[in-house]
């Protein structure tokens, strides 16, 4: 049992910060906000998650579940926290037009009479502007 | 069915509604106390009580059956789907890393429930390569951000995707109004029949 | 099974300091709240593997409010940002 668990430990920890590096990666390489955000909600979140499965498999028994509720918890979490930024994200330029091949929602906006600024300028930063 | 007899199930029912939470709360307090003593489980068990009492959710989706078996099945698709998209995801930024190809497709919804859609936005953002960037409750549309597109095709694909996991989700809460008719799917994207 | 969890942990410090990286260039407000929510994230997934090294159990009800924490954080950041661009 204990070889076992030991072994569950032995693939996940890897795997788990594997994604946590690839996603630490694409947060650093990916051009726009909204892309890096693809990389902090999904690789990162698998990462996290495959972690805490792999440390549940060597706590004792009582300590576990808490350990699967963080991972449920992120799991739940994680999306809501992305839409929320992507949609930010959308209405103040963190979105480099160059790279899209269509944008459905620009067109929605358009018809409805409220478009946005102008095309994916980034905005220089925000702190520097105090 | 007598009056009365009506009036006791109309009484009852509200609160039978709570006790999925209850336990689910109770549960919870359980398992962060990692023990099960007397004053844990009676104290969780009024904790519970007393946190649905004070902040009363309101019903979602009356008259819908869950069903577990589907329940299941999404949820094994969702896991499947979350080690994919993490895949997906590394793999777009070894492979691609600043010159990756996105776009934003709008997905029109079948379903018209608060709970159901709040429901596949969040497993969407859970699916390979693709993020929800607004909602649209009143239309019923999505808006998601895709990340590997490179022509109509995928687009297509995509928009395919997201409805599938709708028919999912709608199918394991036992709420088959509206994706089961196999009517005419009700809105290509850039017709212009909307409302004003 | 020691050498496993050097290797993990230094991983995931490495991850740590590339997600310093962006949470130090931005550009966007948008981008250092996310690299904070990364760096929360990677905090747990350290946490977590230094309780299974150590068999030490203190740091869970830990992890449990950092996760929570992470979450509304990062929501109430966003959406101050987005109140402040809706006024310009």
């Amino acid at each position: 049992m204990s070889v076992l668990l030991d072994t569950v430990t032995a693939v996940l920890f890897p795997a788990g910060a594997a994604f946590c590096f690839l996603g630490a990666l694409g947060l650093v390489r990916f051009p726009d906000t909204m892309s890096r955000l693809h990389a902090a909600a999904k690789a990162q979140t698998l990462g996290l998650v495959l972690v805490l499965v792999g440390a549940s498999a060597q706590m004792p028994g009582r300590h576990a579940p808490a350990l699967l509720l963080v991972a449920l918890f992120q799991l739940f979490t994680a999306p809501i926290t992305s839409q929320i930024i992507a949609r930010t994200a959308y209405r103040t330029h963190g979105l480099d037009r160059n790279l899209l091949l269509g944008d459905a929602l620009a067109d929605r906006l358009a018809r409805d009479g409220t478009p946005l600024g102008g095309p994916g300028r980034a905005r220089p930063d925000e702190d520097a502007e105090r | 069915m007598t009056r009365s007899g009506n009036r006791r199930a109309d009484r009852v029912l509200p609160a039978l509604r709570h006790v999925p939470m209850i336990v689910w709360l109770w549960l919870l307090w359980i398992l962060l106390w990692g023990a099960t003593s007397a004053v844990i489980l009676v104290g969780g068990l009024l904790v519970a009580v007393g946190v649905v009492l004070s902040f009363p959710l309101p019903a979602v989706l009356p008259g819908a059956v869950p069903e577990p078996l589907r329940i299941g099945r999404l949820l094994i698709h969702v896991l499947t789907d979350l080690v994919k998209s993490g895949c997906t995801v590394a793999w777009q930024v070894v492979r691609h890393g600043r010159r990756v190809s996105c776009g934003i497709i709008e997905v029109p919804l079948r379903v018209d429930s608060d709970l159901l859609i709040a429901a596949v936005a969040e497993f969407t953002t859970m699916s390979p390569g693709s993020v929800v960037v607004e909602i649209d409750r009143r239309r019923k549309r999505l808006y998601v951000h895709a990340l590997p597109v490179r022509d109509r095709r995928d687009i297509a694909h995509r928009r395919a995707e997201v409805q599938a996991m709708e028919r999912r989700i709608a199918l394991a809460v036992g709420h088959r109004r509206g994706v089961e008719d196999p009517g005419p799917n009700p809105a290509r994207p850039d017709d212009a029949r909307d409302d004003p | 099974m020691t050498l496993l969890y050097g290797i993990t942990l230094t991983v995931i410090a490495v991850s740590g300091i590339v997600t310093l990286l962006r949470l130090v260039r931005g550009p966007l407000a948008l981008d250092r709240i996310m690299a904070l929510d990364v760096l929360v994230t990677m905090t747990i997934a350290a946490t977590a593997v230094g309780s299974a090294a150590r068999d030490d159990t203190t740091a869970i009800p830990v992890l449990v409010v950092l996760a929570l924490l992470a979450f509304i954080g990062s929501v109430t950041a966003a959406h101050l940002i987005e109140k402040r661009e809706g006024m310009r």
